[in-house]
């Protein structure tokens, strides 16, 4: 039954990725994003990270996507030279990009995991609840990635403003 | 069965075709996009071994890099909107101020 | 309290913003003294710490001898940069609060990268101080120049973080573990060769991250644009503190996680330090603008420090352990490129020039500023007596010592090649006429940081005991592992 799921999202993640690539106009690519990033909320959702799932659509396509649509609306709406590499380049490109796939499939095909050390099984994670017990690990062991995270997120947001605040009138000087 | 080698399989594409999409496409903010792609696929990488090896730290790297992504995301627009006001099209081939 | 450098870094950063945001227009003139109090309390901090040898946070935050090295380059490049740049900045732009708040916040991100001991913490780091050098690069936002300079490196970047985290979730996977020790035991303890190979190919993908930061190549193709573009203090800033502490994560990955897999990695590394040293060398012949015959410079000075890891051997009394190469040739490289680029800034704030066509006739046109560019050049190049010898001297010699003789050979004849184009500097400033033969001012503060820097280029070469106790006081946590 999950198995059914799996290949579901896998081809719809897929499909839509390549779409993403393909398409010319840059806002259906970015539906088509829209599209993978959802389908992969449902694979981890099957991987027992319902928390993540659930970050995955607010954040990704929730705010990222929306913001990335507002900028390409800004930019140019609708007029896009699309697919504009060269046949040639186009053709290496593609190329190299099987080539990567091979290679990665062969190295980890048959990768053996270690045998698991952690203490976190599907079922206690269904018992204790997902958001609990990420919760629980960020503010102890992972307290200072996630202060970092934070001091990161405000340099962000002061960059952003200098760099795309619309020019301002004469007297900040 | 599904074992983690489908998920990981699944990973690999997306990333592949991610790195294709940045190479073939011209347009900045398509670039940006199967840059998330391959973001992305990384993240499921991270949420299947987790889960089968048991262990949390998976899940919480995948959380920080959701908020580390939209902070990225953020700052890489904002040089895009930048770019657009100082010049009037944005095509990766027609920047060509510097000297390559 | 052995996070109290980043503590106050981070206070600081944010200090600047407020400051910045309730004062009134005259306080302005104060903000860059207030970030460089925040980086010498930043600087004694560590010296206050000095000695510890701790590993903080669940295993995630190394404050070693090794970080704290690396601390205090990241403080001390920031002091210089910012006193040079106030000047730069006056005529550009307003926001000169925001500039010197994230600037702060780089330096923080900096003495991050130097303690990251856990995957997650390396590609926070990581990222942490590429948006920020994405930012500062782009800052002058009216510039068209600066705008392509900051698209360009923020793509690039945005593509090898995104192979890096595909290399670190790989790592994770084999491993079981997100902390670099963990990680090692992981692959001491494990005989399956499928999970040796990929431990072999996820530190490749790693690699592209960190080759990034540290400009080599085939990662290198958005130095030249982005040092081109950025303002020059921030160029300054690119070539010395990334490639520091890219270089630190470097060590410290291979070191610590990827002893085993030495007879793997060693080779290629080598032959990445022959690319980088000569394309860098090659193509910087051609340059006729100096911030990008700098970033060749510099891309070629990545390469030579490379060397002195794939020399790396860390048993036995020998004084070329490679690692102390580096580590030396670092120290050497800071104040050096800080000089020549400092040289730099100082022709641009007077004149605006920044090709070296216009740099003729400088010998009489601002005597100290040419005299200062030969101190630099020779060091870059190499040649005694200056800092910049001292640090060829052990990474070659480290190099010699595990029997790499091509690849000294090869670094020297690139030395060589260097002292060309470094040669087309000085030919401009000595032997050409000036067009315009005004006088250039410089001005108080340029003129000191010029003088501390090419003092320590000089104090180096001849009194560099006290460098090499500091290298011999940094490797010590790598003696034991080892």
């Amino acid at each position: 039954m999950s198995l059914l799921v799996f290949y579901l999202f896998a081809a719809i993640a897929v499909l839509a990725a390549l779409g993403m690539v393909v398409l010319r106009n840059p806002v259906h690519s970015a539906l088509s994003l829209a599209l993978v990033f959802v389908s992969l909320a449902a694979m981890y959702v099957l991987l027992s990270a319902p928390f993540i799932a659930v970050a995955q659509v607010m954040i990704y396509a929730g705010a990222i996507l929306i913001l990335f649509v507002f900028v390409i609306m800004l930019l140019s709406p609708g007029t896009d030279q699309g697919v504009g590499a060269l046949k040639a380049q186009r053709g290496l490109a593609i190329l190299f990009g099987a080539a990567l796939l091979v290679l990665l499939i062969a190295v980890l095909g048959g990768a053996v995991l270690p045998p698991t050390r952690g203490t976190f099984t599907p079922e206690a994670i269904a018992a204790e609840g997902d958001t609990q017990a990420v919760g629980a690990l960020l503010f102890t062991n992972f307290l200072l990635p996630f202060e970092i995270t934070s001091i990161l997120l405000l340099v962000a947001i002061v960059g952003v403003i200098v760099l795309a605040k619309k020019r301002q009138s004469i007297s900040k000087q | 069965m599904l074992t983690v080698n489908h998920f990981i399989l699944l990973s690999a594409i997306l990333f592949c075709l991610g790195a294709v999409g940045v190479l073939i496409r011209r347009n900045p903010l398509v670039m940006f996009m199967s840059i998330e792609l391959m973001l992305n696929a990384a993240n499921l990488a991270f949420v299947a071994f987790s889960r089968y090896l048991n262990n949390l730290d998976g899940q919480i790297f995948v959380f920080l890099i959701l908020t580390v992504a939209a902070a990225e995301v953020a700052v890489g627009l904002a040089i895009i909107v930048a770019m657009f006001r100082a010049r009037e099209n944005v095509d990766v081939d027609e920047v060509n101020e510097l000297k390559g | 309290m052995l996070i109290s450098p980043e503590l106050i870094l981070a206070i600081f950063g944010m200090l600047v913003l407020v400051v910045d945001l309730i004062g009134r227009a005259r306080t302005r003139e104060w903000l860059p003294w207030v970030t460089v109090l925040g980086f010498v309390l930043a600087f004694a901090a560590t010296l206050y710490i000095w000695g510890s040898n701790a590993s903080i946070f669940a295993g995630m935050y190394s404050v070693d001898m090794f970080s704290l090295f690396f601390k205090l380059l990241a403080t001390i490049a920031g002091t210089m940069i910012v006193l040079v740049s106030i000047d730069y900045l006056r005529g550009r732009t307003t926001r000169q609060g925001e500039f010197f708040s994230i600037f702060t916040f780089s330096i923080l991100a900096m003495t991050m990268m130097a303690s990251s001991a856990s995957l997650l913490m390396i590609y926070l780091s990581i990222e942490f101080l590429s948006y920020t050098s994405y930012l500062l690069t782009g800052f002058l936002r009216e510039d068209k120049k600066s705008n392509e300079a900051a698209l360009k490196y923020f793509l690039y970047g945005a593509i090898t973080s995104a192979v890096m985290l595909y290399g670190l979730s790989l790592l994770y996977g084999v491993s079981g573990s997100l902390n670099l020790t963990d990680i090692a035991t992981a692959f001491a303890n494990t005989v399956d060769p499928s999970v040796r190979t990929v431990a072999l190919v996820a530190p490749a993908l790693v690699l592209a991250g960190l080759g990034f930061k540290i400009s080599l190549v085939p990662f290198h193709q958005w130095a030249p644009d982005a040092y081109e573009g950025a303002p020059t203090p921030v160029t300054a800033f690119l070539s010395v503190g990334p490639k520091a502490v890219g270089f630190a994560i470097l060590l410290r990955v291979a070191l610590t996680t990827l002893p085993i897999y030495q007879a793997s990695w060693i080779p290629l590394l080598a032959v990445i330090s022959i690319i980088t040293m000569t394309l860098g060398n090659l193509v910087a012949l051609r340059q006729t603008n100096i911030k990008r015959l700098l970033a060749y410079s510099s891309i070629a000075q990545a390469g030579y420090m490379l060397i002195g890891l794939v020399g790396v051997n860390l048993t036995g009394n020998s004084p070329f352990s490679g690692l102390n190469g580096v580590l030396i040739y670092l120290f050497a490289y800071l104040f050096t490129n800080l000089g020549a680029f400092i040289c730099v800034i100082a022709i641009e704030n007077a004149t605006g020039a920044v090709n070296i066509a216009d740099y003729a006739g400088l010998v009489r046109r601002a005597p100290f500023v040419a005299a200062l560019f030969i101190i630099f050049f020779l060091s870059l190049a190499g040649i005694p007596p200056t800092a910049g010898f001292i640090g060829k001297f052990f990474v070659f010699g480290a190099a010699l010592r595990e029997g790499f003789l091509t690849l000294a050979a090869i670094g020297v004849i690139n030395s060589i090649i260097s002292v060309f184009y470094y040669f087309a500097v000085i030919r401009a400033a000595f032997f050409l006429d000036a067009k315009d033969p005004s006088p250039i001012r410089i001005t108080p503060l340029v003129t000191a940081m010029l003088t501390v820097t090419a003092a320590m280029v000089l104090l180096i070469a001849v009194y560099p005991q006290p460098l090499f106790n500091l290298a011999a006081w940094s490797m010590g946590m790598f003696g034991v592992v080892k």
